[in-house]
């Protein structure tokens, strides 16, 4: 028989089905051994077989993988039936690339904390910076306030400045008093009399039939003397300021009388 | 079971052959169903046929030795040990007692009612296709390779002379080679 003829006798097929006899599973052999590619051929049949067998295919119970693994592997704790392990690919310089990442993270983070350290002192010195802006507008604002209240005295049109004038005890000193005529009403600007000694304070008098009378006591802070509101008098014949203790005294005190005028 | 590996035919082998587990599995994952299905075209009482089964797979792993790949593909041998105990179950003297061996006629025809009963595999397209093999080829091919009837009693049984056995057995396989075919 030749080869070709082996072929197509079917003898492989038989013997792929398992059924072929003794004697006709030697020649077989003997015809693979003599000619491997046919060893093709066989394998072939084989896997079409194999195909159609596994279509027809029958599910056992799904117990019983679990019997089965538990009789050919005894007293195995990982018997039990399991998902399928997905085994993770290992990938090639991974190690290298993570020791990068961890410098590279390392020297952001150096970077970083400079960089916060320089920005946190920045943010501190504006802030004082500011603070100290603050201030100043504060102050400004304070003295511009004042400023334009001296100006709303000055140039109210009821306004009767009244000039004090310096007395023997102090030739220099003057006051300017502004009389609203409508209100009554006494201002005080104290800016041209001698700095206040320690302990003392100017006080306003008025002098109404004769009699002195308080007026208030004038405030000169820090050497700063604003147009200041005083008390407020229908009629008076003359204003005086007398230096005296601090909060003021009852009467004036003559001898101390700095600037006086008369109506 | 779904694997997410496969090992070629030579790894599994080789695997088997130095005893891994995992092969094992895997070999029981891949076939259990369709060495399943030749027994129980033989033996009908599910029970038994499981019983078979676990036979047949214990036998595969102790005599894992003995299979020679230069006689044909692991599935071929796994196969032949599944008919062979099967056939052995039937013959012997304690299920002789319990049951009368089923006539081939009825054997074949349960091969045919029982070709849509496994939804698990994969191969449903392949199933379907197979319903074009004409009904000769099926027969001769289940009598021999699923029930391992002898070629004599396939003759008988078939009423087709012992010699053209062989050349029908080829037309068959020839056949569903061409429908498997992409």
């Amino acid at each position: 028989m030749t080869k070709e003829e082996f072929i197509s006798s079917g003898l492989l097929e038989l013997y792929a089905t398992g059924i072929s006899s003794q004697e006709e599973s030697r020649m077989v052999q003997e015809y693979l051994t003599k000619y491997p590619d046919l060893l093709e051929e066989l394998k072939q049949i084989e896997i079409s077989l194999e195909k159609y067998a596994q279509a027809n295919s029958i599910a056992p119970a799904a117990s019983f993988k679990e019997k089965l693994m538990q009789r050919v592997f005894p007293g195995e704790e990982d018997n039990k039936v399991t998902a399928p392990v997905i085994y993770m690919k290992k990938q090639g310089g991974g190690s290298f690339i993570f020791k990068l990442l961890a410098a590279a993270s390392v020297i952001l983070l150096l970077v970083s904390i400079i960089l916060n350290y320089t920005i946190y002192r920045k943010y501190h010195d504006t802030k004082d910076a500011l603070q100290i802006a603050q201030q100043k507008m504060e102050q400004q604002d304070k003295s511009n306030r004042a400023m334009s209240e001296d100006l709303n005295v000055m140039t109210n049109k009821y306004a009767q400045p009244v000039v004090l004038s310096g007395t023997a005890q102090s030739p220099e000193a003057v006051a300017k008093i502004f009389w609203m005529k409508n209100t009554g009403q006494v201002y005080v600007d104290p800016t041209n009399l001698p700095q206040v000694p320690a302990g003392k304070q100017y006080q306003l008098w008025a002098i109404v039939d004769g009699k002195p009378l308080d007026a208030g006591m004038i405030t000169t802070k820090k050497g700063i003397y604003h147009i200041q509101k005083m008390k407020s008098f229908g009629k008076a014949d003359a204003f005086a300021i007398t230096l005296e203790k601090e909060g003021g005294s009852p009467t004036p005190t003559m001898d101390a009388m700095i600037v006086s005028t008369k109506l | 079971m779904s694997q997410t590996f496969t090992y070629t035919e030579e790894e599994l082998v080789a695997l088997l052959k130095s005893n891994d587990k995992r092969a094992f599995e895997y070999l029981y994952d891949n076939y259990a169903g369709a060495l399943y299905a030749v027994i129980l075209k033989k033996i009908e009482d599910t029970t038994l046929a499981e019983d078979v089964l676990q036979e047949v797979f214990v036998k595969i792993w102790n005599n894992f030795s003995t299979y020679d790949t230069s006689k044909g593909r692991l599935f071929t041998w796994m196969l032949n040990i599944s008919r062979n105990l099967a056939i052995d179950t039937l013959r012997s003297k304690s299920f002789k007692k319990q049951s009368k061996i089923q006539n081939s006629e009825k054997a074949v025809d349960y091969v045919s009612n029982n070709i849509n009963e496994d939804e698990k595999f994969d191969a449903l397209g392949i199933r379907n296709q197979l319903n074009r093999l004409s009904q000769e080829h099926k027969r001769i091919m289940n009598m021999a390779y699923f029930e391992g009837f002898t070629q004599d009693e396939i003759s008988k049984q078939l009423g087709i002379p012992l010699g053209t056995i062989k050349t029908r057995m080829r037309a068959a396989i020839l056949e569903l080679k061409k429908i498997l075919q992409p």
